[in-house]
């Protein structure tokens, strides 16, 4: 053990060698996201207030609930999930329908996230024997909107009798709970990621699944374990989402997947796989709406603020992936 | 035959190094218009080098190459394309979902700029006609092909392009004999037509079937050409290997060990009969044959990467180990690919996450990684293989191949293996590497380990190996301790077995 030990300490010794462009990866989004907060605080006037601040939070709650939880997805090489809208408003009707059925808010959230887990394990099974998770997800996605839009007659679905506000509006330690909610499943995935094998093996199939499979990590599983952690973000999301309204139908969230691809891109995931963080989509998530929130309150019409962060999307992604590029050289 | 005075081609002290390593030394080589000239020699003895160089893809260092009495600079494909050169590609490089007639005008610098189908199946037809595929709709896809018609289109391709060169880089080497015989027909009918033809193979049979004259190349080496008719089989064997072992291979082992591996009636796919085999503790079995011969099929199988399909394979007397790579893992069955880039590293990870991904398991608790442990792990495997100091934290891509060869191999001590699989383990390696290669594995093997190492160098296989086993069409044809066999009876069983015999 002692010679062990002796080359351990000549390793440690040396200690982390890094990159600038790594660093500037890794920090350019606080960065980014603290420069944005500066300037519009000195130049828009009512962005820099708790109400704003708070209304920021919450906004950015339930896409980077979601995104978090798609970020294990894009992680492990199985590029994005394109049903994640459509998934997020079937756990927001499933949701509010149980919740006035059984008049029991928990145990609905039990059922929806259950019913959303089951539906992403079927599309893990898919994807694992070799399909495309592009299109599986999409497929899923677009027959999941047809089948609520079918259920529910393109009514509007309540929870009755039931009180569900109470999940969007209670406060936990100042923070309404989908805030509090998104900042420890941010935390709980960033430590599940980085800290344990499912995790690490999640990022290596993601780099080079040929190399996994001779290395004995089990493409099934980590796709599974990838698929159920996008559900998991994606029933809460809905959950919240439907609280927060009070009712929902089909057609509600439009853009909401395109937000959360937006949040894990910003967050700097690479798309084929194998470098991607919980913690900076939630980053991205967050800039995203922060942005979205300066140019509303300047008086920006809708349009010209779905320009506005499009553009600004684009710049990033691409700055992020010239860096990495630089980098890999 | 034209006026043998001025030759075809001729190249002329032609050099090519990639850093310390010297693929070709001064090479010469003549082509006479209308002639088969046979290019033959061992893996890395230059051939695809100059293969290369002709089309393009490569810039000598140093040398001339002249073609009809004229100074020519190939150094691009364009270049070497308005020279008259077309090679016919290993690999398929046809389009599988397009059709014969446009795959066969694709990438032409003559192609018009506006596609004319009807023409363009009339052209077709014509050119397929001179490599037998007359009966072939040229408005097929390629991909409903039978390999061997691939590989006639791959030539018929060529002859779009009305080449006076032509390179037939290892033509044959994925077709059945009969499908061999289509090939060689075609490459006469060219030769026929007055066309210089450079016929690149293993296949010492087909040499003499078609060739005129044979240039040897070995060790980056050349050789004036000989005539076809000078030669018999062994004096080809004798001038291809004939190079010193000794110095490049570590002593063999003192063998004896208790059965580690044992294979019983064994079927994987890719086998044509059962494969019984046994590997000691200590000792090092080769195993060789060509391109398809079974040899890397029956490590996928050993490996637990290819389903078994019959019988069974024990390690340390327990069953199991081929249900799948998981269950060889667990079992102690280490295996390095051929092909490290593809499936044997993870290029964009650390160097300590590389060694630590087979045994990550093994450093965790309750599938939390525990952080220190690996470190000290990974640093102890990193002190045996000799990993230079400070890169346990460097994206391993941005290393050498021979420290991303250490890693590959390096990464399996930690699984405590019982087994190590080893599939090319030189490949593109120069030779002061290999001698460390080379050590490592008979380290590796000395400490208790059953090595299996498949190589399609027989040079190797038999400098390296305790037990050397020969594959052909799927079958284990001989086995037989290293000693027992000389490279001579080696190269011959391995190449051309059912040519000669015949």
């Amino acid at each position: 053990m002692t010679d062990i030990d002796a080359a351990a300490a000549r390793w440690t010794s040396v200690g982390r060698r890094t990159s600038i462009g790594r660093l500037v990866a890794r920090y350019a989004l606080p960065l980014m996201i603290i420069s944005v907060v500066l300037v519009a605080a000195l130049t828009t006037p009512g962005f820099a207030e708790s109400t704003n601040f708070r209304a920021i939070l919450i906004n950015t709650a339930i896409t980077g609930i979601a995104a978090v939880g798609m970020t294990a997805v894009t992680l492990s090489g199985n590029f994005f999930s394109l049903g994640v809208g459509a998934t997020v408003v079937m756990a927001g009707i499933t949701f509010l329908a149980t919740a006035d059925r059984t008049g029991s808010a928990a145990l609905a959230i039990v059922i929806t996230i259950s019913v959303v887990v089951l539906l992403g394990g079927a599309q893990a099974l898919i994807v694992a024997a070799g399909l495309n998770p592009v299109i599986t997800t999409l497929a899923f996605g677009t027959i999941i909107y047809g089948a609520i839009a079918v259920w529910t007659g393109g009514e509007v679905v309540t929870a009755g009798a039931t009180q569900v506000t109470g999940l969007a509006t209670a406060d936990l330690v100042g923070l309404p709970m989908p805030v509090v909610a998104f900042l420890v499943l941010t935390a709980v995935a960033t430590v599940l990621t980085e800290r344990t094998v499912m995790g690490r093996q999640l990022r290596l199939v993601g780099q080079n699944r040929e190399t996994g499979r001779t290395t004995g990590i089990s493409v099934l599983a980590t796709t599974i374990v990838a698929f159920t952690s996008l559900s998991i973000g994606a029933a809460l999301a809905g959950i919240f989402s439907a609280a927060q309204l009070r009712q929902m139908q089909a057609n509600d969230l439009p853009n909401l997947t395109m937000d959360i691809i937006a949040a894990v891109l910003v967050g700097g995931a690479a798309v084929g796989g194998g470098d991607a963080s919980p913690a900076r989509s939630a980053l991205g998530a967050l800039l995203l709406v922060t942005l979205g929130n300066v140019m509303l309150l300047h008086g920006l019409a809708p349009g010209v603020r779905v320009f506005g962060v499009g553009v600004i999307t684009v710049v990033l992604v691409v700055t992020l992936h010239l860096i990495r590029k630089a980098d890999a050289r | 035959m034209e006026d043998t005075h001025t030759p075809r081609l001729s190249v002329r002290g032609v050099t090519k190094t990639y850093g310390a390593f010297t693929a070709l030394n001064e090479v010469s080589f003549e082509l006479r218009g209308g002639e088969i000239m046979a290019l033959l020699g061992e893996n890395g003895a230059g051939k695809s080098t100059l293969v290369k160089i002709l089309s393009g893809l490569v810039a000598p260092d140093a040398g001339e190459i002249v073609i009809d009495g004229e100074a020519v600079d190939l150094d691009t494909v364009a270049a070497s394309q308005a020279a008259g050169i077309a090679v016919v590609q290993q690999e398929y490089s046809t389009v599988p979902t397009m059709s014969v007639a446009d795959n066969l005008f694709l990438g032409q610098a003559a192609a018009p700029w506006i596609r004319r189908p009807r023409r363009l199946v009339r052209e077709a037809r014509e050119i397929l006609a001179r490599v037998g595929l007359e009966h072939l709709d040229p408005r097929v896809e390629v991909a409903t092909l039978s390999v061997a018609e691939m590989q006639l289109v791959e030539i018929a391709r060529v002859l779009a392009r009305d080449a006076r060169i032509l390179i037939f880089d290892e033509p044959t080497a994925a077709l059945s004999d009969a499908e061999v015989g289509r090939v060689l027909d075609a490459a006469r009918r060219l030769a026929g037509e007055g066309r210089s033809i450079i016929y690149v193979t293993h296949r010492l049979g087909e040499v003499f079937e078609i060739a005129d004259r044979v240039t040897i190349f070995r060790n980056g080496t050349s050789e004036p050409p000989y005539d076809v008719d000078d030669l018999d089989v062994d004096t080809v064997v004798a001038k291809m290997i004939g190079r010193e072992l000794a110095h490049l291979y570590p002593d063999r082992g003192t063998g004896g060990g208790q059965v580690v591996l044992e294979a019983r009636k064994l079927v994987a796919p890719g086998f044509r009969a059962p494969l019984d085999m046994v590997v000691r503790a200590g000792e090092i079995h080769g195993l060789t044959g060509q391109v398809g011969s079974g040899a890397s099929a029956v490590i996928e199988a050993l490996a637990g990467l290819a389903p078994v399909l019959d019988g069974e394979l024990r390690i340390d007397g327990s069953a199991g180990a081929a249900r799948s790579r998981r269950a060889g893992i667990r079992a102690g069955v280490a295996y390095c690919s051929p092909d490290r880039k593809r499936d044997g590293i993870f290029a964009q990870s650390s160097v300590r996450h590389n060694l630590s991904s087979p045994w990550l398991s093994s450093v965790s608790r309750s599938g939390f990684i525990k952080r220190a442990q690996e470190t000290r792990s990974a640093s102890a495997v990193a002190d045996a293989f000799a990993l230079d100091a400070g890169r346990l934290d460097r994206t391993l891509g941005s290393l050498s191949g021979g420290n991303q060869q250490k890693v590959a191999v390096g990464k399996w001590s930690g699984i405590r293996p019982r087994v190590l699989l080893v599939e090319e383990p030189t490949r593109g390696v120069d030779v002061g590497a290999r001698a460390d290669i080379y050590a490592t594995l008979r380290r590796i093997a000395e400490s208790g380990v059953a090595v299996v190492v498949c190589s399609s160098d027989t040079n190797e296989v038999l400098g390296l190996s305790d037990t050397v086993t020969t594959f052909y069409r799927g079958v284990a044809t001989h086995s037989r301790p290293a000693a027992a066999w000389t490279e001579h009876e080696l190269v011959r069983e391995v190449l051309h077995r059912e040519e000669v015999s015949a």
